[in-house]
C-alpha cells in the first residue's frame, strides 16, 4: 500500500505533507481535529459506499474544520504547499466523489452540523453542511413544513453531500432533486476566499446563476459552509401503491399513462424488473402472491388531505388496472407502507447475498425510451452471461442497473466483464439520448466512459471554469475530468 | 359458515413516545393502526371463507375513529363489519370490553367461529380473547398456530405452548386467539379499498347492545390501572477484562466461576 502511494505521488505533482505542514493544520483546527500517521484511523476516510477496492485510496491526513475562516485557510495552506484537498461528508457516495485519489487532506465537514437558522415566515432553513438531511425534516415538521430533497440514505447522508451531488432520490418525480431547493450558498473558493451566494430569494438574476454552477461541482469548485434551503408545506397524507405487471414492457408502458391519464404527478414511480423484485421479495420472505410479477411500479401520492390522497390514489390504480395491471396493493398506514418500501429497499441487499461483488449503475433515459432500455439491458445480460438487475426511478427515467459478479468468476474475469459490460451499457444509454449519471455523479468511477456521453467542446468548457477558480487544481482533483 | 373477528385498533409502536413525567403513552399525533396480531386473524378468517365459503364480520370497540381500522379489514377481504362505540364505554377494563363485545357478538348471531389476535400491542393483556369466550360460554383455545381442519362441529388446531404444540379438537362454535404463525396477512387492494370506501359500518351503542349499564365503561370495570411506570433494567454486567497473556487466563476462569456460580454452565 506504502509503495502504491509513493508510486502515485511521485506521479503527479502534489506535493507529500510534512511535520511542518500538519503541524501548521493542527494550530488553524485544533490538535485533536487532525487525524494523522494512523493508517487504521485514516482508512475509513479512503472509500465511500463503493465496494471494489479499486476505487480506494488512502489520505495523508484528515482534517475536521469548524468554521468558514478555518477551511479558507487550510485552501490557501493547500495552494502554497500543493497539496491536494478532498472534501467529505457522510461517506455514502457512490462515485467516489469523496476518495483522496491523489493522498493529501480529507477534509471532512461532520462537526459543521449545525441548523444556524430556521426561518418560518420565509419558509427557509439555513444550515451547516454537516447536518444529516433526516434532520431537517425532524426540524421543521412540527411548523407544517418539509425539506423535499430525498436522497434514499437520507438517514446517514449530510446535506452538503447531497448538495454537491445534486442528490435526486425517489421523490424526484414530484419535487424534482436537490439543486431545485438551494436558494443561497456560503462558499470556500478553491483558492481560500469566503463567497456570499445568492440568498433567501425565490426570483434572483443578479449575474451568472452561480449556485447551480455550484450545486452538483461535486466538490471541485467550492466548499459549501452555509446552505440556505426552501421548505414546502408538509403533505398530510401519503400512500402507496405496489403494483404488479406481467411485463416490465406493461409496466413502463403504464408510466407517462398514469401521468397523462389521470393527470396527477406522483410523489414517486419506483420501477422493479422481474430479478429485482423477485429477489427482494424472497430475501424478505414476502408472502404476497408475486410469482406471476414480471416487473412491479411502487407508486407515491402525497397531498394536504386525505380525501384529495384517495382520489388520486384511486385515479391512478385504476389507470393502471386499464393498463394491465395484475394487481394493486394500498398501503397508507405505517405497517403496510414500510412492507412495500422494504421490498424497494432491500434488493441490493438481496443480491449481495449471491455475490457481494456488484457495480451499482445510475444510467439515465429519456423516460418513454426505458422499455427499450430495459429490453437491451436483458440482451446484454445473456450476452455476458451476467445477471443485471434493473430497478430504481422509473417516473425520472433514471435506473439503477446493477451488474452482480457471477459467482463463477475469478476477480480478473470480473474485473475485465465488468469493463465491457459498462461501456455497452453507457452506449446503449447514450444511443437512446440518455446519460451515464443521473444522480450518483461521475467522481472518478465514471470518469473514464465521459467521452461516451460529452462532446470534448463540454469538457473543455467545465476545465476553464475548473482552471479559472482553482489554478492550481487542489481541490479535490481527478475527479468528474482530469485538468 | 360465519367467522366474527373482535379487533382493536391501536397506536403504531415505532412512534409511541412517552410522557416522562406522567407515565402515560402521547397518543396526540401518533398514527392508528390495526393492532398487528388482529392481522393474523383476519388473515386465518378470510382464508377460511375463501375454501369453505360463508362470511367474515369484524367488530371493534373504541372511539368513532376506529371505523378507519374497521375499514381497512374489509378492504382486506372482510364481508361486513360494526362499530362499538360510545361515551359510556370509555375507560372499560378487560372484563367490560369482553362484556360488550361478546354482547354485538350475541346481536350478529349464527356465528360458528371467533377469531381473534392473541393479544393488543398497546395493553399487552391477552384476556379479551378468552374474556369473550367466558361471557358466552364457549371453548377457547389460545396461542393457536396452525388451524389444520375445520367442519362443521370442529375444528383441529395447533395450540403454541412453551416446549412445543398441542393439537386440540376444538368443538365449534368457538373462540381462538391466533400468534403470527397462524397465516401471513395480505395486503388491501384497490378493488378492497373500493369495497369498503363503499360498505356502510354501523355504530351500536348501549341502546342497539343488550347490555347491563353497570357494566360499562370505567364504572362498571372491577379493575383499574392504578399506576403505569417504566421497569428498571435489572441488567447486571460484569466485566472481565486483560492486557497479558496472564491477565486472559484469569479473565476466563472468572468468566467461567460466573456462568458457574449462575448455573448457565
Amino acid at each position: 500500500m506504502a509503495k502504491k502511494k509513493t508510486e502515485k505521488a511521485a506521479a503527479t505533482k502534489y506535493k507529500p505533507l510534512t511535520p511542518a505542514i500538519i503541524a501548521e493544520m493542527e494550530k488553524i483546527v485544533g490538535r485533536q481535529y487532525v487525524i494523522h500517521s494512523d493508517a487504521e484511523k485514516l482508512e475509513p476516510f479512503s472509500h465511500d459506499e463503493i465496494s471494489e477496492k479499486e476505487y480506494a485510496h488512502m489520505p495523508d491526513c484528515v482534517v475536521r474544520p469548524a468554521a468558514a475562516q478555518e477551511i479558507a485557510e487550510i485552501m490557501k495552506l493547500a495552494n502554497r504547499e500543493m497539496i491536494a484537498v478532498t472534501p467529505r461528508g457522510a461517506g455514502s457516495g457512490l462515485s467516489g466523489g469523496a476518495v483522496p485519489v491523489f493522498g493529501g487532506i480529507v477534509l471532512l465537514c461532520d462537526r459543521m452540523n449545525k441548523v444556524i437558522e430556521f426561518d418560518k415566515a420565509n419558509m427557509t432553513i439555513t444550515v451547516e453542511p454537516g447536518l444529516v438531511t433526516n434532520e431537517i425534516n425532524e426540524i421543521v415538521r412540527p411548523a407544517g413544513l418539509f425539506y423535499a430533497g430525498y436522497p434514499m440514505s437520507l438517514e446517514t447522508c449530510y446535506v452538503g453531500g447531497n448538495v454537491a451531488e445534486n442528490a435526486g432520490g425517489g421523490k424526484a418525480v414530484k419535487y424534482g432533486v436537490t439543486a431545485r431547493y438551494v436558494l443561497g450558498l456560503e462558499v470556500v473558493t478553491p483558492k481560500g476566499d469566503i463567497v456570499q451566494l445568492g440568498g433567501k430569494l425565490v426570483k434572483d438574476v443578479t449575474g451568472y446563476d452561480l449556485i447551480h454552477l455550484m450545486v452538483g461541482s461535486e466538490g471541485t469548485l467550492g466548499i459549501f459552509t452555509k446552505i440556505i434551503l426552501k421548505l414546502m408545506p408538509l403533505p398530510k397524507a401519503s400512500v402507496d401503491l405496489l403494483v404488479l405487471f406481467r411485463t416490465p414492457d406493461e409496466a413502463i408502458a403504464a408510466v407517462p399513462e398514469i401521468m397523462t391519464k389521470s393527470g396527477i404527478i406522483p410523489t414517486a414511480i419506483e420501477f422493479m424488473d422481474r430479478l429485482s423484485a423477485h429477489a427482494a421479495c424472497k430475501y424478505l420472505n414476502e408472502t404476497l402472491d408475486y410469482k406471476d410479477a414480471g416487473a412491479m411500479l411502487l407508486i407515491t401520492v402525497d397531498g394536504p388531505d386525505e380525501q384529495q390522497v384517495m382520489q388520486q390514489y384511486e385515479a391512478i390504480g385504476e389507470q393502471c388496472l386499464a393498463a394491465k395491471a395484475i394487481e394493486v396493493y394500498v398501503a397508507d398506514n405505517h405497517t403496510t407502507s414500510e412492507r412495500v418500501w422494504k421490498v424497494r429497499r432491500n434488493i441490493a441487499e438481496a443480491f449481495k447475498v449471491q455475490s457481494p461483488r456488484q457495480s451499482l449503475e445510475d444510467i439515465v433515459v429519456p423516460i418513454a425510451s426505458i422499455p427499450k432500455m430495459v429490453a437491451g439491458l436483458e440482451e446484454l445480460s445473456r450476452k455476458h452471461d451476467c445477471q443485471i438487475p434493473c430497478y430504481g426511478h422509473a417516473g425520472d427515467g433514471n435506473l439503477h442497473a446493477t451488474p452482480v459478479m457471477n459467482p463463477k468468476w475469478s476477480d480478473q474475469q470480473w474485473h475485465d466483464r465488468l469493463e465491457q459490460i459498462l461501456v455497452d451499457m453507457y452506449k446503449l444509454t447514450a444511443s437512446l439520448g440518455g446519460t451515464i449519471s443521473g444522480e450518483h455523479g461521475i467522481g472518478h468511477k465514471r470518469k473514464k466512459y465521459m467521452p461516451l456521453v460529452c462532446q470534448a467542446a463540454f469538457i473543455d468548457m467545465m476545465r476553464a471554469i475548473k482552471l479559472a477558480l482553482d489554478p492550481n487544481c487542489v481541490l479535490n482533483p481527478g475527479k468528474i475530468f482530469d485538468c | 359458515m360465519r367467522i366474527i373477528v373482535p379487533m382493536k385498533q391501536v397506536p403504531e409502536t415505532n412512534a409511541v413516545r412517552m410522557d416522562e413525567t406522567t407515565g402515560t403513552m402521547i397518543r396526540e399525533g401518533v398514527e392508528a393502526i390495526i393492532n398487528p396480531l388482529d392481522l393474523y386473524a383476519i388473515e386465518l378468517a378470510i382464508r377460511l371463507r375463501e375454501a369453505r365459503g360463508g362470511e367474515v364480520v369484524a367488530v371493534s370497540m373504541g372511539p368513532p375513529k376506529t371505523i378507519s381500522a374497521l375499514k381497512e379489514a374489509i378492504a382486506m377481504g372482510c364481508d361486513s363489519a360494526a362499530l362499538i362505540s360510545d361515551r359510556s364505554f370509555a375507560g372499560a377494563d378487560t372484563w367490560a370490553t369482553s362484556y360488550v363485545i361478546s354482547a354485538a357478538i350475541r346481536r350478529i348471531g349464527d356465528y360458528q367461529l371467533i377469531i381473534c389476535g392473541e393479544r393488543a400491542t398497546d395493553g399487552d393483556t391477552g384476556q379479551v380473547g378468552p374474556g369473550i369466550a367466558a361471557w358466552l360460554d364457549l371453548p377457547v383455545a389460545s396461542y393457536i398456530g396452525k388451524l389444520e381442519s375445520i367442519d362443521e362441529k370442529s375444528c383441529r388446531v395447533h395450540r403454541l405452548v412453551e416446549d412445543g404444540y398441542e393439537i386440540l379438537d376444538v368443538a365449534l362454535p368457538a373462540v381462538l386467539t391466533v400468534v403470527k404463525e397462524v397465516a401471513d396477512p395480505r395486503l388491501p387492494t384497490l378493488r378492497g379499498k373500493q369495497k369498503a370506501k363503499k360498505t356502510d359500518v354501523p355504530t351500536w351503542g348501549p341502546r342497539e347492545l343488550d347490555v347491563k349499564p353497570e357494566y360499562l365503561g370505567l364504572e362498571g370495570s372491577p379493575t383499574r390501572v392504578v399506576k403505569i411506570f417504566k421497569p428498571k433494567v435489572a441488567r447486571q454486567c460484569q466485566k472481565f477484562t486483560a492486557t497479558d497473556e496472564a491477565g486472559v487466563k484469569q479473565a476466563v476462569e472468572g468468566l467461567v466461576k460466573f456462568l458457574a456460580g449462575k448455573d448457565l454452565i
